[in-house]
């Protein structure tokens, strides 16, 4: 940093990195933002499908020198893994309270941590950037922004815009959208309400592994990476407003951003920076920019 | 209350107060770990079970208060009893009301998650505050206490007097209304009831008592760390208000012992004990959601 | 002319597009049996919620005994002597009757935040509260659970709940919605002697008790008032009859 002083390309790289990291946010926090809307379930172990996706693109990776290949297929078996803790774990919450979600995902938490270290390992593991992307886009004189982040990023809004056209534009997204705001109304619709539950925790769960596989290269692969992401994504889904997919993509950026700038700026503090956030909208609005009004 | 339970509880009380005087220096120190770990549940309980607000935010008190008594005794040199536990009680207040006062705007799932969002914060910082110690920790060069049967006598009575304290406000006028809170909050309020100011009492009443088992626990030990902080700790202390069963502070008591002594024996077993704890929330959530407590009276849930 | 317990100054509650209570201007007189009534939809639980500070108001103005209550929280115009008693069961169902109108009764308890028993104290929560229960009716099943209570004795717990709070002014959604025949004929007996003292605002659909109970009676339809005026004379209105009553109530 040059004195603190910051130039236009230094300020607009962050800008990107800012976006990139809000976009990938968007993917975890919108999964975790429907399962709370619809399924009314509080999901701790949200973060560790994103590190499970993580390692398991690692290892893909590792063996078939692709990690679009890895995605690939990797993806769907994380759709199968949220399938099956859906219908095995997840569906005995649906009418119980919140204390035992917390708990039952926690020890869901507890299990898939040694699980991932048992199959992986505890190394941390970096991931070679796929070589279609590893360049630099020049921005201005000095900077360069990551060639793998941009296509991270549109990646990430082509999904988020396939989400949008989902929940507008389909039967199915009509009914996830009712049921997120109205669990109760979900459970009164019958039998069909159940496949919608498996596949939409299904779905949230593989976004969450496919953030952890885009994000591999870009931060190493390591065994506490679910947390950290879980916390955050916890933060934009309370900023955003729960079962809110718009929610959670506003918050989702805004914290992307706040925190690049924040790492950037105030390096001692900038992990509170995320928080203080959190605090200043909670004061403003308890249930978040999109959630629904307390009175 | 059960006739049967106070008769056990009593017991109970007296069969640790005997353990200084049979048993040999580790199961001493590992009673005394149990007792805080006791307080430190009971604490909770009446948060979540009376009070329903399930809070994450609980293992920061804890921590909280072992780090300013790391911080009196390294830095001030005050480390006497009579003046650094009222410090460091205060100091957990004066933070449990600033944070209960922000979190308890919320309720329901957002409550659960604001509360893991401050502990994360709090974790942060104490692990990555320059002098703090990091991730290593802190030791405490002098203790309030350091002769060790004083402190499990120390220990002992703070349970005793802790669980008292907790079931005088249970039980009494504040938590039965606290319990009507928790069944139905909105028709508590068309009551006349300010219930948000009766939850952040008990939030706060919760937080000191578990500063208390902070408090002691790095009386015990000499020793603070941030995991003391993390979002783990809480959940974990959550397992055993649940195992245990909530809403009766000798439940949760009973499963933080059983907590404690699985996670110390199944510690040195094997190095996948997270899994056996994690499969202990998962089978008490699915099997025995009224605790052993529930169990113990008859119902299952 | 005398203070009103509750007046409304243009009250509208909107959701989204749709205004629910639309520029309401009440007047309840102290001591009046103010009922209103309306079709289904017209916005009378909708305006009861308003005023009990549950809802808050989109615009205009609530006074209660001439102060401005508007924004008030639910708890706070609960203090200031109002009774709020629900179309549906609204009770503690793992409590007992008589843990329920503890409750109620606690919350005039002075001081409101106690941790130790007091005897003197206690003892005159306990009566209120018993004697709440007798009046509804329930003093014989003071022990058993409310979830384990029939429909019409929930009913009756949320009376004896809103009692033991000692009201001055009383707003009640239905009470005699799903009662039996003689149920009903104790609660009109019970609302008639609540009224006596005390001031009512009545949401109900059973036009004969309506008559037999109320003072004033406001006719509501689309969220805004139609007509204020006495039982008779409201019985009367051709407009009410056309929007409300039918061709043959009289």
């Amino acid at each position: 940093m040059l004195d603190g002083e910051m130039t236009l390309s230094l300020f607009a790289l962050q800008l990107l990195n800012g976006v990139e990291y809000g976009l990938l946010l968007f993917l975890v926090a919108s999964g975790l933002t429907l399962i709370f809307g619809v399924l009314g379930v509080l999901n701790f172990a949200h973060g560790s499908f994103y590190m499970l996706g993580a390692y398991l693109a690692y290892w893909i990776a590792a063996r078939s020198g692709s990690l679009f290949v890895a995605m690939l297929i990797g993806v769907p078996m994380m759709l199968l893994v949220g399938w099956v803790v859906e219908r095995l774990a997840i569906s005995r919450l649906y009418s119980r309270d919140h204390l035992s979600h917390v708990l039952l995902t926690y020890g869901l938490v507890l299990v898939l941590n040694d699980l991932q270290r048992f199959l992986f390992g505890s190394d941390v593991h970096g991931v070679p950037t796929p070589r279609p992307f590893s360049f630099g886009i020049a921005l201005g004189e000095a900077q360069t922004w990551s060639a793998y982040r941009a296509f991270t990023s549109t990646i990430c809004l082509a999904i988020a815009l396939a989400i949008r056209q989902v929940l507008l534009g389909t039967r199915f997204g009509m009914r996830v959208r009712a049921g997120a705001t109205d669990s109760e109304m979900v459970e009164a619709l019958g039998i069909d309400v159940r496949r919608l539950l498996s596949i939409l925790f299904a779905a949230g769960t593989a976004l969450a592994a496919f953030a952890g596989m885009l994000a591999a290269p870009l931060t190493t692969v390591y065994p506490g990476m679910g947390e950290g992401v879980l916390i955050v994504s916890f933060v934009v889904v309370v900023i955003g407003g729960i079962g809110s997919v718009k929610g959670a993509f506003v918050g989702a950026l805004l914290v992307g951003i706040a925190d690049t700038f924040g790492k950037v700026l105030l390096p001692g503090v900038s992990s509170a920076i995320v928080y203080a956030v959190m605090a200043a909208v909670l004061l403003w609005r308890p249930r978040g920019f999109f959630g629904q009004a307390a009175r | 209350m059960n006739r049967r339970v106070r008769v056990a509880l009593l017991v109970v009380a007296a069969a640790l107060a005997l353990v200084p005087l049979i048993a040999d220096r580790f199961w001493v120190q590992f009673a005394a770990k149990v007792m805080i770990s006791c307080i430190f549940a009971a604490s909770l309980d009446l948060l979540v079970g009376y009070g329903g607000m399930v809070s994450l935010a609980h293992a920061a008190f804890y921590g909280l208060a072992a780090y300013l008594l790391a911080g009196l005794s390294n830095g001030a040199g005050i480390a006497a009893l009579p003046a650094s536990l009222p410090l460091c009680l205060l100091g957990v207040g004066i933070v449990a009301l600033g944070i209960g006062w922000l979190t308890l705007r919320t309720s329901g799932v957002y409550f659960v998650m604001v509360t893991l969002a401050f502990t994360e914060m709090l974790f942060h910082l104490f692990n990555e505050a320059p002098g703090l110690g990091g991730s290593d920790g802190l030791y405490i060069s002098s203790r309030p206490i350091a002769q060790r049967t004083t402190v499990y006598v120390a220990i002992w009575a703070s349970l005793v007097g802790a669980y008292l304290l907790l079931e005088r406000v249970a039980r009494g006028p504040f938590g039965r209304v606290l319990v009507g809170i928790r069944i139905n909050e909105a028709r508590m309020r068309t009551l006349g009831f300010p219930t948000r100011r009766y939850k952040l009492t008990a939030f706060v009443i919760g937080a000191l008592v578990a500063g208390l088992a902070g408090y002691l626990d790095a009386t015990l030990y000499g020793f603070v760390n941030p995991a003391q902080l993390g979002w783990r700790q809480s959940g974990l202390v959550l397992v055993t208000v649940l195992l245990g069963g909530k809403g009766t502070l000798y439940g949760p008591m009973l499963g933080a012992a059983l907590i404690t002594l699985v996670e110390h024996f199944a510690a040195g077993a094997t190095e996948y004990w997270g899994t056996l704890i994690g499969a202990i929330a998962i089978a008490t959530v699915l099997l025995l959601p009224a605790g052993l407590a529930g169990v113990l009276q008859g119902t299952r849930g | 002319m005398a203070e009103p317990a509750l007046e409304t100054e243009a009250l509208t509650r909107r959701f989204g597009a749709l205004a629910a209570v639309d520029a309401v201007s009440l007047r309840v007189e102290r001591g009046a049996a103010h009922a209103v009534i309306g079709p289904n939809g017209a916005g009378k639980s909708t305006l009861l919620s308003v005023l009990s500070g549950e809802l808050r108001a989109s615009a205009g103005r609530i006074r209660l005994h001439g102060r401005d209550v508007t924004r008030a929280s639910p708890d706070a115009i609960s203090r200031m002597g109002v009774g709020r008693s629900y179309q549906s069961a609204n009770v503690f169902a793992p409590l007992t009757c008589a843990e329920c109108v503890w409750l109620a009764a606690q919350s005039r308890a002075r001081p409101a935040m106690a941790f130790l028993p007091s005897a003197e104290r206690d003892a005159a929560i306990a009566a209120r509260a018993a004697r709440a229960l007798e009046v509804c009716g329930l003093a014989e099943r003071r022990l058993v659970q409310s979830a384990q209570l029939s429909y019409g004795e929930q009913r009756q717990l949320e009376l004896a709940m809103v009692l033991a709070t000692d009201p001055a002014l009383l707003l009640l959604d239905e009470p005699l919605a799903g009662l039996g025949h003689d149920e009903t004929a104790r609660v009109v007996l019970l609302l008639r002697d609540i009224a006596r003292d005390r001031t009512l605002v009545l949401v109900e659909h059973d036009m004969d008790a309506v008559f037999s109970i109320a003072t004033v009676v406001t006719v509501m339809v689309s969220g805004r008032i139609l007509e204020t005026g006495t039982p008779a004379a409201i019985r009367a209105s051709p407009r009410v009859r056309e929007a409300y009553l039918g061709e043959d109530e009289a």
